[in-house]
């Protein structure tokens, strides 16, 4: 219970009046003669009994009817589960329009039952409530009841996924912040349990967590991500791609290529086989199709695979990019060493380059070809030599003197996952010289921190000689597809084609009138999952229990708000007041 | 027009002046209302004649009769001597008590009836005498009929003062020591003292033949209970207190006075003894009128 006027209760100690009236009178009463005492001693022992309830009974009347006068004065409001208006609330409206509330249950989209709930939970709130609504792109939305309305009805299913975890914390500390009685976050969402798969959000006290129950899952299989890789286009999916016995079903896969009036299209039934496991540690099924390498110039082009329409279209197809280029024309000095002059050759003969002087890989020189990738010299005298030389050619980078052992940690652009956890015995620390473009110069990899693979222009600086001797890179499995990243890719400036999540298209990144990399957008394959999580992980990672509520739709209805669903109680007590009036008057008065 | 002070307010009639002239003022009065006195004294006036019988006293017979008709006849009388009475004033403390000042005390009202009485009496030539006690006899006027003793009725009266508490036991022990003969006592009090012992007491006096009359005198603020919201009320004879609130014990008190004065009239009802409740307020003509 709590009172619009707090301050009136301070009136409460007025209650302790009619005890210290009585108190006080008794105290000091007139002292008269009179003969006839004996008769008023015999009365007041016959009477003394009716007197004394007569007494408590006006006392706790007239205290009672002190108290219940104040705390009208109070206005008191009681929480109703009923009808009432409530108190001021903070409310953050999350309604999850991320992809997979395109699905299509029961003859309808997900989000369109979203919508009511979330409509009607605005509806509810009054001018002295603080609103927010919170869409997909986590973004919160203030403004009047009727422009979030607005919003709701014209909020279609999005292309981001919304962590739900991480959406309910921001919007928990926001009401929380917030100078109002009532704190309620309303989750509107079809509750994936990837969704909630994150951890478990941290709700602070007096924030009311209410979460629409889920509806019927449905079955789903979309496109989790296409890569191309030797000549073929390798089609990952999501959802169920075995039949009852577990065995692999065939997946019919349409892949279109190019663009226009070059656009071409190939139909293909793959099999769909187990593959890599995926986000949240999810095997997933791929289907490989084979591209018509030969037949393509060289060049960035782009594709779009397609699976057949199911419940969820959102993830149906997904676009891809890749670029067809000629074998690099690369060569090695005699001081690059044997490995690097093994893995040129591995490369050559898989008709990865071919002999040229596009791109030298020396040792401990800078070579005068239009690219370089440079090792450190083996003997710590010539440093500075090579150092003065990559300045003269502009290079803002140095090497420094040798530096601690660890262990590699790249970027994506320097081979991916394959040098992560690379030891490295010997090193020279890398260190940057004056003040260089930045945008020229890139950090590809680095050893405890330190940049231990760089690029600047067309030139490529190694902190360790690729050597068993320095790093235990040569002898990985990586080292091959690291010196062909190397050479075709990385001292060339071109990036890895990127995935982001958006609507499905392609955006190209270049460098004047370079091409130098791509973005391919697309929904997160987390979200072909359309299994509903329980309630009790519901429960559990959105608040936990007294805290997080999960709730049909009629409850949700009902309980909104209703945490600070309160009516004026005054007039009850006034009315109550009234009735002890009354019979205060009754009884001071038939007992005279 | 002319007034009975009888009839009139006792306390408009206290100023008039003293206790003689307001008790001849409304003796005056009460007596020219009655058509005869109200009192039926003794004296030896003959009443009627029986016949002689064997042992009779020969100075009683009739010769008259004897000579006229030649039978023996006897003449008889009622008494031989007049009324004695005695009037007791209850002189305690609780007595010199007014429950508003447009009143007499009781003390003062009852000094102004027995002087009233006495001096009725004493006009039929009745031996009249004073008895004022408090917790121990005060005065004591013997009964006579001469000339100068209503004075001295009136005297004694004035000469005692309010006293403390009260034992009307032990006052009427002695007025029984001082009735040798028998005749009509009256108590004028307030009863504030233990019944039983009074009216063993009384017993024992109407046991001796004696008529007695009890004036059962009260304030009108002794009847009905008011006062402050919460007072201290003490008694002034045992110094006795008690805290009530008027307004709550007034209908238990009224109950409780009117029980107690029931339970008097039944005792002296009980043992042939007039009882008489008067209140302060009451004019002097109808006191006095009760004894009628």
């Amino acid at each position: 219970m709590s009172f619009l006027h707090p301050l009136a209760l301070l009136g409460l100690a007025a209650a302790a009046i009619p005890a210290l009236l009585h108190l006080l009178q008794r105290r000091i009463p007139p002292e008269v003669d009179f003969p006839p005492v004996r008769y008023l001693s015999a009365a007041e022992r016959e009477s003394a009994r009716r007197l004394k309830l007569r007494h408590l009974l006006l006392l706790i009347l007239r205290t009672a009817l002190i108290v219940t006068i104040v705390l009208a004065a109070a206005r008191p409001l009681v929480p109703l589960r009923g009808g009432g208006a409530h108190q001021p609330t903070a409310a953050v409206i999350i309604l999850d329009n991320s992809p997979s509330s395109g699905a299509i249950v029961d003859g309808a989209a997900v989000v369109e039952r979203l919508r009511v709930a979330a409509r009607s939970s605005v509806a509810r709130t009054t001018s002295a409530d603080r609103v927010w609504l919170m869409l997909c792109d986590g973004v919160l939305r203030g403004g009047t009841r009727e422009a979030l309305l607005a919003t709701i009805d014209s909020t279609r299913p999005g292309w981001l996924r919304l962590d739900l975890v991480q959406a309910i914390e921001r919007a928990a500390r926001m009401v929380n912040a917030q100078p109002v009685v009532g704190r309620e976050v309303h989750v509107l969402s079809d509750l994936q349990r990837t969704a909630v798969a994150s951890g478990q959000a941290v709700v602070p006290s007096g924030v009311r967590v209410l979460a629409l129950a889920p509806g019927r899952g449905a079955s789903n299989r979309g496109i989790a991500a296409v890569t191309v890789s030797e000549g073929a286009a390798v089609i990952e999916l999501s959802g169920a791609t075995l039949d009852n016995d577990g065995t692999p079903q065939p997946v019919p896969v349409t892949i279109r290529i190019g663009a226009g009036p070059n656009r071409g299209e190939i139909a293909a039934r793959g099999l769909a086989t187990p593959g890599p496991e995926g986000s949240g540690g999810a095997t997933r099924a791929a289907v490989t199709v084979s591209l018509p390498a030969q037949s393509l110039a060289p060049g960035w082009w782009v594709g779009e695979a397609a699976l057949e329409p199911d419940e969820l279209r959102a993830d149906d197809r997904r676009p891809f990019a890749w670029r067809v280029a000629p074998p690099a024309r690369a060569m090695a000095t005699p001081g690059a060493g044997s490995f690097v002059a093994a893995a040129l050759a591995v490369l050559q003969a898989g008709r990865h380059i071919i002999d040229g002087r596009d791109v030298v890989i020396s040792g401990g020189d800078l070579p005068s070809s239009p690219h370089a990738i440079v090792q450190p010299p083996d003997d710590p005298a010539l440093v500075g030599q090579v150092n003065r030389a990559l300045g003269s050619r502009g290079v803002p980078w140095r090497w420094g003197p040798l530096s601690t052992p660890g262990v590699l940690t790249s970027s994506e652009r320097a081979g991916g996952g394959g040098l992560n956890g690379v030891p490295v015995a010997r090193r020279y620390r890398i260190e940057r010289a004056g003040s260089g473009e930045e945008g020229t110069s890139d950090v590809l990899a680095t050893v405890n921190g330190e940049p231990w693979l760089v690029r600047s222009g067309s030139v490529v600086l190694l902190g360790s000689r690729l050597d068993t001797a320095w790093t235990a890179l040569p002898a990985s499995p990586g080292f091959v597809p690291f010196v062909d990243a190397l050479v075709n890719r990385i001292v060339m400036g071109e990036a890895e084609v990127a995935a982001a999540e958006g609507a499905p298209h392609v955006e190209f990144r270049t460098r004047g009138t370079d091409t130098i990399g791509a973005t391919v957008f697309g929904p997160d394959a987390r979200e072909s999952d359309l299994t509903p999580a329980t309630a009790a992980l519901v429960t559990a990672a959105l608040g936990g229990k007294g805290r997080t509520s999960v709730l049909n739709a009629d409850r949700f209805a009902t309980e909104g708000f209703s945490g600070t669903r309160r009516a004026d109680a005054s007039g009850i007590l006034l009315i109550l007041a009234l009735l002890l009036a009354a019979a205060e008057l009754g009884v001071a008065t038939r007992t005279r | 027009m002319v007034q009975r002070l009888d009839l009139l307010d006792p306390a408009e009639v206290a100023r008039l002046g003293g206790i003689e002239i307001v008790a001849e003022g409304v003796v005056e009065g009460f007596l020219a209302g009655m058509h005869r006195s109200p009192f039926r004294g003794f004296s030896v006036e003959f009443t009627e004649h029986r016949a002689y019988q064997a042992g009779d006293e020969l100075k009683y017979l009739d010769w008259r009769i004897l000579g006229r008709s030649d039978r023996l006849f006897v003449k008889q009388f009622e008494e031989e001597t007049n009324l004695r009475s005695m009037v007791l004033v209850d002189a305690s403390r609780s007595m010199a008590w007014q429950g508003s000042p447009e009143r007499l005390t009781k003390r003062a009202y009852a000094d102004r009836l027995a002087a009233a009485l006495a001096l009725i009496l004493l006009r039929q030539r009745d031996a009249t005498g004073l008895v004022t006690f408090d917790d121990q006899v005060r005065q004591v006027i013997p009964a006579r009929v001469k000339a100068g003793q209503w004075t001295r009725i009136v005297r004694g009266l004035l000469d005692t003062p309010d006293g403390q508490g009260t034992a009307a036991h032990a006052a009427l022990q002695r007025l029984t020591a001082l009735l040798a003969r028998r005749g009509m006592v009256v108590l004028i009090s307030d009863l504030l003292f233990d019944r039983e012992l009074a009216l063993a007491a009384l017993r024992y006096l109407r046991h001796r033949g004696h008529q007695v009359v009890v004036f059962h005198l009260m304030d009108p603020a002794e009847v009905e209970l008011s006062g402050p919201p919460e007072v201290r009320f003490k008694d002034p004879e045992s110094a006795v207190s008690v805290v009530v609130r008027p307004r709550e014990l007034a209908r238990a008190y009224a109950e409780t006075v009117r029980r107690e004065i029931a339970a008097w009239r039944k005792a002296c009802r009980r043992h042939g003894i007039a009882y008489h409740h008067v209140q302060t307020d009451m004019p002097f003509g109808l006191a006095l009128r009760l004894l009628t």
